[in-house]
């Protein structure tokens, strides 16, 4: 594994491992705390996870690609660092905000510090910092741009710099983690389904690989590839960013919306705003996104608890003279989490039924998405 | 969607005993809350008055009456009662529901359980239809068999395979009667004795998991088969001993998401296979060498760790489930945290709870400390912080037991590894002391199998105590403060004093915050009051600027000594500084209360009560006033401290003045109080060395009651007979020195024991009860069965008592509560002591006579008099309420059930009627005394008591019981015509003796009174343990044998009715 390629400037001075460093946000505020992981500077949009475990898979998703995590949860890494956790082969987030880490974990899990895996990655940490007042700011004012800094000196530049710095989601960051060519594993299943990568998990690889043979296709893949492919379904993956980036309206949103109607198609959180673009709606920024594993949607009446990770959201007024359909709700906010095609074999969830991390309440979805390959209807 | 029901019953859970505490007061009182704002008329039937749900505006209709299927199911009948809420008053309602269901008299009087059903109660209960549902829905748990005989037992460990196994006793609390048996003999014995104790006679023999990590999760489900997790919690303690004896941490912390996921995953499987509608507790072991788990225990109810899950959550749980319960869904209950969102999401926390248990082992001194299977604590504390270290430091300065936190221990190297193996409750402090003699943190994990990660939090504890020795910095005081250090601590390494390192934070600016429990990890804006401290950038919590606030001291962890009755007090407190338009602040450190309901105050600070805690409080809230009286000894003893430091700032302390207190609480200025008063007082006087003792003893005359001077409520206080037994005392239970002398009282013997509750407000009292104790003076007040209003007492002393009442509280210029102790003997009354604070009885009286004495105290505090209430004087009832103790023998083995001047009881129940021994009756039976209504009687009695005896003696043999009797009383009782069968004593070596008979089960009830002289109480120490465990009820005064006869009598005649607590106070007025 490489070490990610680089938005940071590695500091040139030797510091301690536990040397003074800054969280800057761009409204000014300063929280002082101490760093960890990579001696070096990062800067993102600030996000914070109400998840109290799952560290690992959170920072391993690629959807958290250009946002530094903030753990709601005050005590990070107790339990180390496994392989098996893992969401891709790298840490995507570009910084990590936590109130304690832990320097010796419990040895259940083998006993690899957060701290190894953060500098083995290239990516920095600061501790010591009242998450709990920080989310309240994120809360109240919104997303925020800021930066991990331990430059004392330098920190009014460093609020300047995030006040003209754009949004990282303003770049096309789903090509940054997207596999790069079409791969396919055969798992001796009956079915084959495609599964167009925009930053995918590998939970949902582990929940496909369970049921399906898989074809993995880059985000750009045209329609006619993939279904010359010889799949008989789509899933269309999480990823970063925003679902409305003018690189993936030409590429994911024209490959979706060409699918439809020829093939079965399943889109999960980032695959299913893309779903709700393509059918005609469109998508908003929501005011600090949801992120933790205790969201409840409502569905068929029923509550289910689930693992969420985003920014963004499907406008449900948008879809009005659409042929979708909202089928899911967020129970806090009435917010869209999941729509369905009147017509055509097509569903989707905007929270994450692999779960990695969070409740594995809704796996079933695997199963519909199968029996709607079968059975050509949900 | 609701249900339609007539009419809904809660059922409490009687009185507080080891594994049942005041979680379920807490349970009981949310869920007639939640009945009543659907508009849902409610019953509520409980016979502890110590508690808030038995007040009158809780339910429509209140019943303290003893929790007997019979009585309920009168009442049912009487109150036309379509459904029953079973899950909400513990192990006892549960029950009790069972037994109502399986006789078919729920459906003979056409009412239904809601809430939890009789099947899945048999299915978490009932061991063999756990394991074969658990193994049909593919969930492992221990290889076990249940069994109904020794030999059956010894079949079952043949499949197990191997030694150690767990023997668990079906239908029990906290594990009573359970045990770990290392080889066949320990089975045989542990089998026996659990057994017994079964409802069911059938103990499960199961395969040891014990070294597992434990974890617990609180899920709850509605009857739309949604399933939420609420909290979970891991045990720092491994399998093997009780998650009610465990220090337990909130939520797990050592767990990786996916082993998280599998257990909440198994977790919900459990409920949705049980078919519970509401909260449930599901148990894990889990192997932390291969990730393997085994389901060892569903609690299909509300629990003591549902109280926990709600208080470190802050979501409701009995709330939440008694909606469901009358068939509401998650996704249509408000959640009233944020306001705008519903009771369907799991809580997301962002801090690090922590929970202690409280052992009564400074009471019960011979007490066999080591934690196990069976459960001997009484009580527990909680705490949050926003790391580990600072929720286990709060946490251990909460528990009030004298340590500041990781207190150091002098011990060896092999008392350590002995400690580590085989716990008792110091072992956290012996850890740390381990760590700080250089034990490597893993051979500590090892032996005391604890996950490292724990041990080495420990050592960052002990590091920043070298830290802070080396000089105290401001960064390193910073650091501390962090982690959780207490000033005290700080003040202690660094040898300065506790104001001093106050002042220099204060000048550094390190000053605690409040955080927010809102159970949504700050993701959503919520309204919750209820708050903890930590070190941090800003404080959350904003005290309404122009309002008055008043802070109430809570009253800690449940210990013996002090219970449920000063919660009941601090909640009457915030209800009565409410009604007047004053905003009503709680500290309070306690899980199980109503008082920490973040619903019942306007702000709740969850917070260990030490003089540094409560002035961050007092300080953060800028508060008028303080009220140190309500929350027990806790507060009463911080009051001189808080008055020192506030002197100069806005807030006082309301009520009695800490100096007036003192003059109460120092025996030379109340004494010189009581000789210009004119009161009587027992001779008294103080020993510096046992020379100077022994002459006072000898001066008063034997017997006297010796207890040292330092500590406080009844502690280590005795009566002793002569010279060679003051010897013992002064030589094993105190160390007499010219800084601790001790203190000698006359013992009147075979006095009549009074205590009187009144209010004063500078010019008029009010007495609010009067008390008569059945036991001799010298059994602890706390311990003491007594009658209201007074039963045997003259008009005349009477009046006199209210006379001395009246002149002691003026001349101790109260102003809210007092509670006198009193004795009367030849119709003399002496004072014994006044305490000028609410007391234990203050709930007792308040429900007997409907006045509520707790609010009228305070509303007194506050300037109002005793004429706005139309309050003065004293006036009698026209019903007898009793109250009699609940004792915890049967959980610890090794102490003595004969009752002294040191209280040993946990909990009360009252027994109230119009008929005297009807209340007895009731009380006997609410406290679970089984007094038989045939069968054979043992009565031995000293040389005083027999001419008394005799009368006690004709009535049983008369309702036809066979009167055993030793050779003295035989020979008195056949003197005065009573036939008795003469048995052994025990030192004879001959048959019959009494513990055969006993044994055999030919004895149903003994009166023993011992003979006044040294060493003869302890002589009947095997016979009394026995009736302990053979659960014989067991009298040791005259006028408790005559009680107990009338009582059997009611019994016999089987007309017991029941009445609610309006009609009795409609009588009243």
């Amino acid at each position: 594994m490489t070490r990610s390629e680089t938005l940071y400037t590695v500091l040139k001075s030797e510091k301690s491992p536990m040397a003074k460093g800054y969280l800057v946000l761009e409204d000014g505020t300063v929280f002082e705390g101490e760093t960890f992981g990579a001696e070096c500077e990062t800067d993102g949009e600030v996000v914070f996870t109400t998840g109290m475990c799952g560290y690992q898979e959170s920072l391993t998703d690629p959807s958290f690609r250009g946002q530094i995590l903030v753990m709601t949860y005050p005590l990070i890494g107790n339990y180390g660092v496994a392989e098996e956790y893992y969401q891709s082969k790298a840490i995507h987030t570009r910084g990590l905000v936590v109130r304690e880490y832990c320097k010796e974990p419990s040895p259940m899990y083998g006993s690899r510090t957060i701290d190894d895996f953060l500098k083995f990655y290239g990516i920095p940490g600061i501790s010591g910092i009242d998450t709990r007042e920080l989310v309240i700011k994120i809360r109240t004012g919104g997303t925020v741009k800021g930066a991990i800094t331990t430059d004392a000196e330098g920190l009014e530049e460093t609020i300047k710099r995030l006040q003209r710095m754009p949004a990282p989601s303003e770049s096309n960051l789903v090509s940054e983690v997207s596999c790069k060519e079409i791969s396919s594993r055969d798992n001796g299943k009956d079915i084959t389904v495609g599964l167009i990568d925009c930053g995918t998990k590998s939970g949902i690889q582990r929940d496909l690989n369970a049921r399906f043979n898989v074809v993995t296709f880059p985000y750009d893949t045209p329609a006619d590839v993939i279904v010359e492919s010889g799949v008989k379904g789509v899933l269309i993956s999480n990823g970063p960013g925003d679902p409305s980036h003018p690189d993936i309206l030409k590429t994911t949103v024209r490959t979706v919306s060409d699918l439809a109607g020829q093939l079965p198609m399943f889109g999960i959180c980032f695959g299913s705003q893309l779903i709700g673009i393509a059918m005609g709606g469109s998508t908003y920024k929501l005011k600090f996104g949801h992120r933790g594993c205790n969201q409840p949607v409502k569905c068929d009446n029923r509550v289910y608890i689930t693992s969420q990770n985003h920014g963004f959201a499907v406008d449900e007024h948008s879809l009005d003279g659409t042929d979708l359909v909202v089928n899911q709700k967020n129970v806090n906010d009435g917010s869209v989490e999941g729509v369905v095609h009147k017509n055509l074999p097509i569903f989707t969830s905007q929270y994450h039924p692999e779960a990695s991390p969070g409740p594995c309440d809704t796996s079933y979805l695997f199963d519909w998405f199968g029996r709607m390959i079968r059975e050509g209807k949900l | 969607m609701r249900k339609d029901y007539k009419k809904l019953m809660v059922i409490g859970s009687g009185p507080i005993v080891i594994g049942q505490a005041a979680e379920f007061d807490f349970s009981g009182t949310q869920a007639c809350r939640s009945l009543k704002e659907e508009g849902y008329r409610t019953v509520l039937v409980n016979s502890n008055p110590a508690t808030i749900q038995t007040d009158t505006d809780t339910a429509d209709s209140v019943y303290i009456e003893p929790l007997e299927a019979a009585n309920i199911a009168k009442i049912i009948e009487r109150e036309g009662v379509d459904g029953v809420l079973s899950g909400m008053g513990g192990q006892t309602a549960l029950n009790i529901c069972s037994e109502l269901a399986d006789s078919g008299e729920l459906e003979r009087l056409g009412c239904s359980l809601v809430g939890t059903q009789p099947d899945a109660i048999a299915m978490s209960e009932d061991r063999e239809l756990f394991k074969e549902t658990m193994e049909r829905i593919g969930e492992p748990v221990p290889v076990s068999r249940s069994v109904n005989t020794i030999e059956e037992a010894k079949e079952a460990v043949k499949i197990i395979g191997r030694y150690p196994v767990l023997v668990r006793p079906a239908y029990t609390l906290g594990g009573t009667g359970g045990g770990i048996a290392h080889n066949e003999e320990e089975l045989e014995e542990i089998c026996a004795r659990g057994l017994a104790y079964s409802r069911i006679h059938q103990v499960l023999i199961e395969e040891s998991v014990l070294g597992w990590k434990e974890y617990e999760y609180e899920v709850m489900r509605d009857s739309n088969d949604n399933c939420i997790i609420i909290c979970n919690m891991e045990n720092l303690d491994a399998m093997g001993i009780h998650t009610g004896e465990s220090i337990v941490v909130a939520p797990c912390l050592t767990l990786s998401d996916t082993d998280h996921q599998r257990l909440r995953t198994a977790a919900l499987k459990v409920i949705r296979a049980l078919n519970i509608e509401g909260g449930c507790n599901v148990q894990f072991a889990f192997n932390p060498a291969n990730g393997d788990y085994r389901l060892i225990e569903v609690n299909p109810r509300v629990s003591r760790s549902s109280a926990l899950a709600s208080k470190a959550t802050g979501y409701p749980i009995a709330r939440v489930a008694t909606k469901i319960a009358v068939g509401y869904t998650l996704d249509e209950i408000p959640n009233r945290i944020t306001g705008t969102t519903c009771a369907a999401f799991e809580p997301s926390i962002d801090y690090v709870v922590i929970k202690i248990p409280r052992w009564p082992f400074d009471k019960f001194r011979t007490v066999d400390r080591h934690l196990g299977t069976q459960m001997k604590s009484t009580g527990e504390v909680m705490s949050i912080g926003r790391t580990f270290e600072e929720a286990l430091l709060k946490g251990l300065r909460s528990l009030e037991i004298g340590v500041k936190g990781l207190d150091r221990v002098e011990v060896t190297d092999d008392e350590i590894r002995e400690e580590l193996v085989n716990a008792t409750d110091k072992r956290i402090f012996v850890m740390a002391e381990a760590l700080r003699k250089g034990w490597s943190p893993e051979e500590v994990a090892d032996l005391a199998k604890w996950d490292i990660f724990f041990v080495r939090k420990l050592l960052n504890v002990v590091k920043m105590e070298k830290r802070l020795a080396e000089g105290l910095t401001p960064e390193v005081l910073r650091e501390a403060k962090r982690m959780g250090f207490s000033d005290e601590t700080i003040a202690d390494i660094c040898g300065i004093h506790q104001q001093d390192v106050r002042a220099m934070r204060k000048s550094e600016d390190i000053v605690p915050v409040y955080k927010m429990v809102d159970t949504c990890a700050a993701e959503f804006e919520a309204q919750t009051p209820y708050f903890y401290s930590t070190y941090g950038h800003r404080s959350e919590a904003k005290p309404e600027e122009g309002k008055k606030k008043v802070v109430i001291v809570g009253g800690g962890p449940i210990r013996i000594g002090q219970g449920i009755e000063f919660d009941y007090c601090c909640v009457h407190g915030v209800m009565a500084l409410q009604e007047e338009g004053v905003d009503a602040v709680i500290i309070n450190n306690n899980p199980e209360t109503v008082s920490t309901d973040y619903d019942i105050s306007d702000r709740l600070y969850f917070e260990p009560l030490t003089l540094e805690d409560v002035l961050n409080v007092i300080e953060s809230e800028d508060a008028d006033g303080v009220i140190c009286q309500y929350g027990g000894q806790t507060s009463v003893n911080l009051a001189v401290d808080l008055e020192r430091s506030l002197k100069g700032t806005k807030t006082r302390i309301l009520g009695t003045t800490p100096d007036d207190m003192d003059v109460a609480e120092d025996r030379r200025r109340f004494s010189k109080l009581m000789d210009e008063l004119g009161i009587k007082q027992p001779k008294s006087g103080t020993g510096y060395s046992f020379e100077e003792a022994k002459a006072i003893a000898e001066d008063i005359g034997y017997p006297v009651l010796v207890r040292p001077s330092y500590v406080l409520g009844g502690r280590a206080m005795e009566i002793v007979y002569s010279t060679e037994e003051l010897k013992t005392y002064v030589d094993t239970a105190v160390k007499v020195s010219r800084n601790h002398p001790i203190l000698i009282d006359k013992y009147l013997t075979e006095a009549t024991e009074i205590d009187v509750d009144c209010v004063c407000d500078g010019t008029d009292v009010y007495v609010g009860g009067i008390m008569e104790h059945v036991e001799y003076a010298g059994c602890h007040s706390g311990d003491a069965t007594m009658v209201l209003p007074p039963f045997t007492l003259k008009p005349k002393v009477i009046e006199e008592i209210v006379a001395i009442a009246d002149k002691v509280a003026l001349a101790l210029h109260i102003k809210g509560l007092m509670n006198l102790q009193l004795a009367v003997k030849d119709d003399e009354i002496y004072m014994i002591e006044a305490n000028p604070r609410a007391s234990r009885t203050v709930p007792f009286i308040s429900k007997a006579t409907g006045i509520p004495l707790a609010k009228v105290g305070v509303k007194v505090m506050l300037g109002k008099t005793l004429k706005d209430f139309g309050l003065k004087g004293y006036r009698s009832i026209d019903h007898y309420a009793v109250k009699e103790s609940v004792f915890p023998f049967l959980k610890l083995p090794g102490v003595d059930s004969i009752l002294t001047p040191e209280m040993k009881s946990t909990g009360e129940v009252m027994g109230i009627d119009e008929d005297f021994h009807t209340a007895c009756y009731k009380a006997q039976v609410a406290a679970g005394n089984k007094l038989p209504t045939e069968g054979g009687v043992y009565i031995t009695v000293n040389d005083q008591d027999k001419p008394r005896i005799v009368q006690v003696a004709r009535d049983l043999k008369e309702m036809g019981f066979t009167i055993y009797a030793t050779k003295g009383t035989s020979t008195f009782l056949r003197e005065h015509g009573v036939e008795t069968v003469p048995v052994f004593r025990l030192d004879e070596n001959q048959k019959p003796n009494a513990v055969g008979l006993m044994r055999d089960g030919d004895i149903n009830l003994i009166i023993n009174t011992p003979s006044l002289k040294s060493g003869a109480v302890r002589d009947g120490y095997t016979m009394r343990r026995l009736a302990v465990e053979l659960e014989i009820p067991y009298v040791t005064t005259v006028p408790g044998a005559e009680m107990a006869v009338g009582s059997i009598k009611v019994a016999r005649s089987e007309k017991l009715s029941v009445r609610s607590m309006k009609e009795f106070h409609n009588l009243v007025n």
